[in-house]
């Protein structure tokens, strides 16, 4: 298999559009997720994006905040004990964003029947309620007949709803650590990434570390997306920041509340931006502009004892920078 | 003994726990809940999240999000939204759930989606909120699939409605039969735990009626703060005050005093 390493500039230019339907790969809203490459198609200007997503996190934050996207559909979209998100939800009261709504279950099972290749899938969860009744898609029509319409079981005849399933174009999946070739292991809950994996037409994963493949053959089980599925790999070391990536870094409290709180103007949202998305273009300066103290806060986890069976085969940064070179050719 | 609201609430929500149950814990007042049952009367407690991770008990305080590394750093199991949210609460396996309510109406159907100044029931149509939530997460679920589940509100009039404005969660839908009807696989919510009392459904209307109250508090002040017409169980009571032990536990979960902080 090709060496799929790319650099994060060149993945986004590559593999987002204008109009496309992205999704990003996230472990809810504090915890691992594709965060950078969001950040980076901020930088890139891209627009009138569907997003699907089953948790907002920060990445669908922010692209809500500077108007980046047309349309979302999401299980959940705040950030938890950190709060509503102010940039979504500014971009969705104002009528900027089209936000559809179902339930966290829902997303993941609409993913599988993505992943099958299936038309749709039968939903005994989002039926007889809102997330039924209401679609930002026929907005006029209440309670909507289309979204998750009724259908007969065919064996009993009893009625349940039908969800229509995911094929989204891309996915930028964040995984804790990948090989050159596109194999990846998740260390923490994996949410839905393993179905999305499957279910995306391209797949770029954003890894915190780059490993040997001789780490994968040593845990084969566990390596849940593989190199089949996957496009490129961008090696981002605090990829997920200033969310968590289980193993490797918590989430930055001071952060999280500073950027959701900047999210809430335009004005804010553009102060922000200029240092936190326009501030840097390498690894180096974005581990800089996150700075040492806050490294070494967010780094001393306690989960930190999960990487322990895999740290021998992690790439040092001169040795990924080599391998990118050959990728490049 | 001094307390606040949180702290007599999450105690509440706690005792209606029972050992042994697989359970599935949200974030926030849920999880403290949980995991406080766990500590203090529930040790052979089965509790999940909804991204699938197993026998994991805080460490650092609440955390921040059911992902959360605090969550983390001891599970048995790490698997992932369809394993937990499908296989074990849609299928009806799960006994018992904890969610949130941002509005709770008579019939105990959560809202945790948005504020409207003209619903879409009301309004037939579709239009972005005035405020936007969260949406449902996990919640509608957890409302349809678990055997049984509690919820969570603080008791403001504003919050206790006769109709909420949006049904993230359902719980008896219109009452009487129409969940049953609806055909869900859960059995619907068995307690509304408000930062006031405890609210349960008659059994044959569904209607939320006061079952009992804290004892900073009495029956007309939580009439006063529901915005339907309570109805009062005939042998409603005052709830016991927690006990040294109770709020020892509660605060060893609570590492970081986030109940004690709020009002």
């Amino acid at each position: 298999m090709r060496n799929k390493l790319i650099s994060l500039q060149e993945a986004v230019a590559a593999y987002t559009w204008d109009g496309m339907t992205y999704c990003n790969g996230a472990a809810l809203p504090v915890g691992s997720d594709s965060i950078v490459f969001g950040v980076e198609m901020a930088r890139q200007g891209r627009k009138d994006l569907n997003v699907i997503c089953h948790c907002g996190s920060q990445q669908v934050n922010l692209l809500g905040a500077v108007g980046a996207i047309r349309r979302v559909e999401v299980g959940f979209s705040g950030l938890e004990v950190y709060g509503f998100a102010a940039g979504l939800n500014r971009a969705v009261t104002s009528g900027k964003t089209q936000i559809e709504d179902y339930s966290n279950g829902a997303m993941a099972m609409r993913l599988f029947g993505g992943a099958m290749n299936w038309p749709f899938v039968p939903a005994t969860v989002n039926t007889f309620n809102d997330q039924q009744y209401c679609s930002c898609d026929e907005p006029d029509q209440y309670p909507c007949s289309k979204k998750i319409p009724l259908i007969t079981d065919p064996f009993t005849g009893k009625q349940y709803g039908a969800f229509r399933t995911i094929r989204p174009e891309v996915a930028a999946i964040h995984v804790t650590m990948a090989d050159i070739h596109g194999n990846a292991i998740m260390l923490g809950t994996e949410w839905n990434r393993f179905e999305m994996s499957r279910a995306s037409e391209k797949v770029v994963l954003v890894a915190d570390r780059i490993v040997d493949t001789d780490c994968m053959r040593q845990y084969p089980n566990l390596v849940r997306i593989i190199g089949e599925v996957v496009d490129a790999v961008v090696y981002w070391p605090f990829a997920s920041y200033p969310q968590a990536s289980c193993g490797l870094y918590d989430s930055d409290e001071e952060q999280m509340f500073y950027m959701n709180k900047m999210m809430k103007t335009e004005a804010d949202t553009e102060t922000f931006c200029q240092t936190w998305v326009h501030g840097w273009h390498t690894r180096e300066e974005y581990q800089a502009l996150i700075g040492r103290e806050k490294i070494d806060k967010i780094t001393d986890t306690a989960t930190a004892f999960l990487l322990d069976p895999y740290r021998k085969w992690i790439k040092t940064d001169a040795e990924v920078e080599e391998l990118e070179k050959d990728a490049r050719g | 003994m001094e307390y606040t609201k949180q702290e007599f609430m999450a105690v509440a929500t706690g005792r209606e726990i029972r050992d042994g149950e697989l359970i599935i814990l949200g974030v926030g007042l849920s999880m403290l809940a949980g995991y406080f049952a766990k500590l203090n009367h529930a040790p052979a407690l089965r509790p999940f999240t909804e991204g699938g991770i197993y026998g994991a008990t805080p460490v650092g305080g609440l955390p921040w999000g059911i992902e959360c590394n605090r969550i983390s750093a001891n599970a048995t199991s790490f698997t992932n939204a369809i394993d937990a949210l499908g296989f074990l609460v849609a299928s009806g396996r799960a006994d018992n759930g904890v969610i949130g309510a941002a509005q709770v109406d008579k019939f105990g159907n959560v809202n945790t989606t948005g504020i409207w100044d003209a619903p879409p029931w009301k309004e037939g149509r579709y239009i972005p909120p005035r405020v936007r939530l969260n949406g449902s997460g996990g919640a509608n679920d957890i409302a349809v699939g678990c055997k049984r589940y509690l919820i969570m509100a603080s008791h403001e009039s504003r919050r206790f409605m006769e109709r909420v404005d949006y049904v993230s969660s359902p719980g008896y839908l219109d009452g009487g039969a129409a969940r049953e009807k609806a055909g869900f696989v859960g059995g619907g919510p068995s307690a509304i735990i408000s930062t006031l009392g405890i609210l349960r459904p008659d059994p044959e209307t569904k209607e939320f009626i006061l079952d009992a109250y804290f004892p900073f508090t009495d029956v007309e002040e939580v009439r006063e703060n529901t915005g339907w017409d309570l109805k009062i169980s005939p042998e409603v009571r005052k709830v016991p005050e927690p006990t040294e032990q109770e709020l020892a536990n509660l605060r060893t979960v609570d590492a970081t005093g986030s109940l004690r902080k709020k009002r």
